[in-house]
């Protein structure tokens, strides 16, 4: 009975309604903008430690019959894409686009036929998709 | 149909419910506005990332190989050569893509410069690299 009597009271009496309205409305709003800034924030940070925890190295590179063969290897744990190729020497650099992917603790061969490698001392590197670079330094003849 | 046009009353309750409808329409908005405008440019600064490939010395300029790296498009605003802005050819990259900033600049050889690169959203990247001799 007590809670009937207090529920049409409450029904009557609409002062404060707007109030309430207002606050709900407004918690709404930011709550919007800090689950966005925190959701944000979080994959950012998800990106920066994926990168954090790449690290590929050039082992190796060789003239072989059919091209330059070059060896690189995953020392990381997370699966690399490798993008970007650079021969570079002291009066040229060339830069390759290339899609190498290698598995975590894996080694890899990469062959290509149509560089054009520079005598004498050079440099190479490679670059991940996102945004490690590994350097290669030698001689060729 | 004259009765109701002579019968003028309960106009005022309706006008100012309406008049309400509208302002509280129009706050609405403006605070819907002003949340993604806010969200928006924290975004933008948040999700930068950007990545110096490749420097190369040239005569009369220094060329940087950059790829966007992040989660949205950049656009290089300023480009300083020894903490002095130098001009620069324009470049807006997208997600994921990769373009030469030809920044004139005239380098003495064998000596270290601190190139920074900085972002329309505030982001720099800066490095120290060596002029060939």
């Amino acid at each position: 009975m007590l809670w009937i009597i207090t529920c049409r009271r409450l029904k009557r009496n609409q002062r404060g309604v707007s109030n309430i309205i207002v606050v709900v409305l407004s918690l709404v709003i930011i709550l919007a903008i800090v689950s966005n800034i925190v959701l944000w924030n979080y994959e950012m940070n998800q990106v920066d430690w994926e990168k954090m925890r790449e690290n590929v190295t050039i082992t190796n590179v060789e003239n072989v019959t059919y091209g330059f063969q070059f060896t690189f290897e995953n020392n990381g744990g997370l699966t690399v894409h490798l993008v970007s190729l650079w021969i570079i020497n002291s009066t040229d650099h060339q830069r390759y686009d290339i899609s190498v992917f290698i598995n975590s603790a894996a080694t890899n061969n990469y062959l290509r036929d149509d560089i054009y490698f520079p005598t004498g001392n050079y440099t190479v590197k490679v670059v991940t998709e996102r945004g490690n670079v590994a350097i290669y330094s030698g001689i060729s003849n | 149909m004259r009765k109701l046009s002579w019968n003028r009353r309960g106009i005022t309750p309706v006008l100012s419910s309406l008049l309400l409808t509208v302002i509280a329409v129009a706050g609405m908005s403006i605070a819907v506005s002003a949340t993604y405008v806010i969200t928006d440019g924290l975004h933008d600064n948040m999700g930068e990332r950007l990545i110096v490939e490749d420097v190369w010395f040239t005569t009369g300029q220094v060329s940087l190989y950059l790829r966007n790296v992040g989660k949205v498009s950049i656009k290089v605003a300023a480009v300083y050569v020894n903490r002095t802005r130098q001009s620069f050819t324009s470049l807006e990259l997208e997600e994921n893509n990769h373009g030469w900033l030809n920044v004139t600049y005239s380098w003495s050889a064998d000596s270290a410069c601190e190139i920074k690169v900085v972002t329309r959203s505030g982001t720099n990247v800066v490095d120290y690299y060596m002029s060939p001799s």
